[in-house]
């Protein structure tokens, strides 16, 4: 069991995504990137290197300017998408992160730099970003209230 | 690079078909090289393209003066014809990105064959399978505008920017497997083929005369942009498995043409003189066009019969289409306005209508 958000959550599910060659494959595969991510008011660095996930780090939110892209929301919509990956193993139409990205107001990526380069990272991925959090279906979740 | 000695010695030049077989070997060939041991190590990436990039051999000059298919390091031999590159110029085709994304390409491929759940398909009401044919139709014509243009300005690439031609390689790839995936998913759900696009735009991104980055601004960015806000929305508004991933794998591959088509109008815009001000004279062009064509009614249709889960759902479909249109328009002029391409001279109305409405 983990508690999310922590940099332990993000660990187990570093370690279910890392193990698992069939995420590689079918349009997954290398992704270098540093992802930003955001819940509420903790941030998280996740570094993606070939095919891992190789590091997540809990930083301080001025750090999340070194992030190609950061991933955003209040806690209760991660917990919302989180719950709704573990319930389908792996998220319905409504919780993908294209479609929260679409379907929320301020969006759900975004950067601080405004690089567009960079920024598309979050497409050019998308796949592989997915796949980490439906990972998170295997892990057991608590949620820190 | 261009400007190395070429070869004089005649080292293995083949003697006259007349003369008796050469039995002494030659071998003067083996001292031809221009920087010889190099020894690039692989690292935990693998050996990839753009690590190859060392020395002489990752020299790449503002011009490529060699008019043959002499690799960029290599020793050109003496009087090879040339064969006529119209693009020898850095400015004209470069992204520093492209040998990462040929790498990117290759890895994350996937085939429309076994990585779409086509068991799973599912029989659609009348009206969204039409709507999902059509779609998939002029998606389709998308696909083969991009194979079919990017092919025709591959071959006027100069060589010796080998990463270019090899990125393009991939994303007339790319366009192929588009093609072979919209047309399956035609045909595959007890529907077919619909209705063929009035091509407007494809005819403008094929017509292009000005040069690669005219095809680029046009192909990669102002249609490129489009389609992958059109892949987007089909993504979130899928109505199975099958059609999710299909358009979530699309997305992938398109988001990476247009980090190509922005990498290289950055570059373009930084290195050349007023290139940020033809840039806006050509969207002021193009984007008339685009406007004829989104008159057309048959995409528009389609595309709010499938957000809204029928022709009962498509006044919120409707809805949906213009949210996806102010989407796009919004992305195009944020892109424009990052590469310093000002872009509110005679943009269309009704362009801006959708964001008001918005």
């Amino acid at each position: 069991m983990a508690v999310f958000p922590s940099k332990a959550w993000f660990d187990a599910v570093r370690a279910e995504f890392n193990a698992d060659e069939s995420f590689q494959g079918g349009g997954g595969g290398a992704c270098n990137t540093l992802m930003g991510a955001k819940v509420g008011g903790v941030c998280y660095l996740l570094t993606f290197e070939g095919v891992e996930c190789s590091v997540a780090a809990e930083v301080a939110e001025s750090d999340l300017a070194a992030a190609d892209f950061i991933l955003e929301m209040p806690s209760r919509d991660w917990q919302e998408m989180i719950r709704n990956i573990a319930d389908n193993k792996g998220a319905d139409l409504h919780h993908t992160l294209n479609t929260l990205d679409l379907a929320r107001e301020d969006g759900l990526s975004h950067s601080v730099h405004g690089d567009q380069y960079r920024e598309d990272l979050f497409f050019r991925y998308n796949q592989t970003l997915q796949y980490f959090f439906d990972a998170s279906a295997r892990i057991t979740t608590e949620f820190r209230e | 690079m261009s400007e190395k000695p070429r070869d004089t010695t005649g080292g293995g030049v083949t003697p006259p078909a007349s003369d008796p077989p050469q039995m002494e070997p030659n071998l003067k060939w083996m001292g031809k090289s221009h920087q010889w041991g190099t020894r690039v190590k692989p690292n935990k990436h693998g050996l990839r393209l753009g690590d190859l990039n060392v020395g002489i051999y990752g020299e790449v000059p503002p011009v490529w003066t060699d008019q043959t298919r002499a690799p960029r390091g290599a020793v050109a031999r003496r009087g090879v014809p040339p064969l006529g590159y119209a693009i020898r110029d850095k400015v004209d085709l470069w992204a520093d990105s492209a040998a990462d994304m040929y790498e990117e390409a290759i890895q994350r491929r996937w085939a429309p064959a076994t990585s779409v759940p086509w068991e799973k398909l599912a029989p659609l009401p009348d009206d969204m399978e039409r709507a999902m044919c059509q779609i998939c139709t002029e998606l389709s014509q998308y696909a083969n505008a991009d194979v079919e243009s990017v092919t025709h300005w591959q071959a006027q690439m100069a060589y010796g920017y080998h990463e270019i031609k090899q990125f393009l390689a991939t994303v007339s790839f790319d366009g192929a497997r588009h093609m072979e995936a919209f047309r399956k998913r035609a045909l595959a759900n007890g529907g077919g083929l619909g209705l063929e696009g009035p091509g407007e735009v494809n005819r403008m991104i094929l017509e292009s005369r000005g040069g690669w980055t005219e095809a680029v601004l046009y192909l990669f960015l102002m249609r490129g942009l489009f389609t992958q806000t059109v892949y987007r929305y089909l993504e979130r508004y899928a109505p199975g498995e099958v059609e999710r991933t299909l358009f979530a794998h699309c997305l992938e591959d398109k988001a990476r043409h247009l980090t190509y088509g922005i990498d290289h109008l950055r570059y373009a815009v930084n290195h050349q003189d007023d290139q940020n001000l033809i840039l806006q004279q050509l969207c002021i062009i193009g984007e008339r066009v685009l406007v004829r064509e989104l008159n057309d009614v048959v995409m528009r249709e389609a595309l709010a019969i499938v957000f809204g889960n029928g022709i009962s759902g498509a006044e919120e479909g409707m809805q949906i289409y213009r949210r996806m249109m102010a989407d796009y328009i919004n992305r195009y002029l944020a892109t424009l306005k990052w590469l310093g391409v000002e872009r509110k001279m005679m943009f269309p109305a009704e362009l801006t209508a959708y964001l008001k409405a918005s």
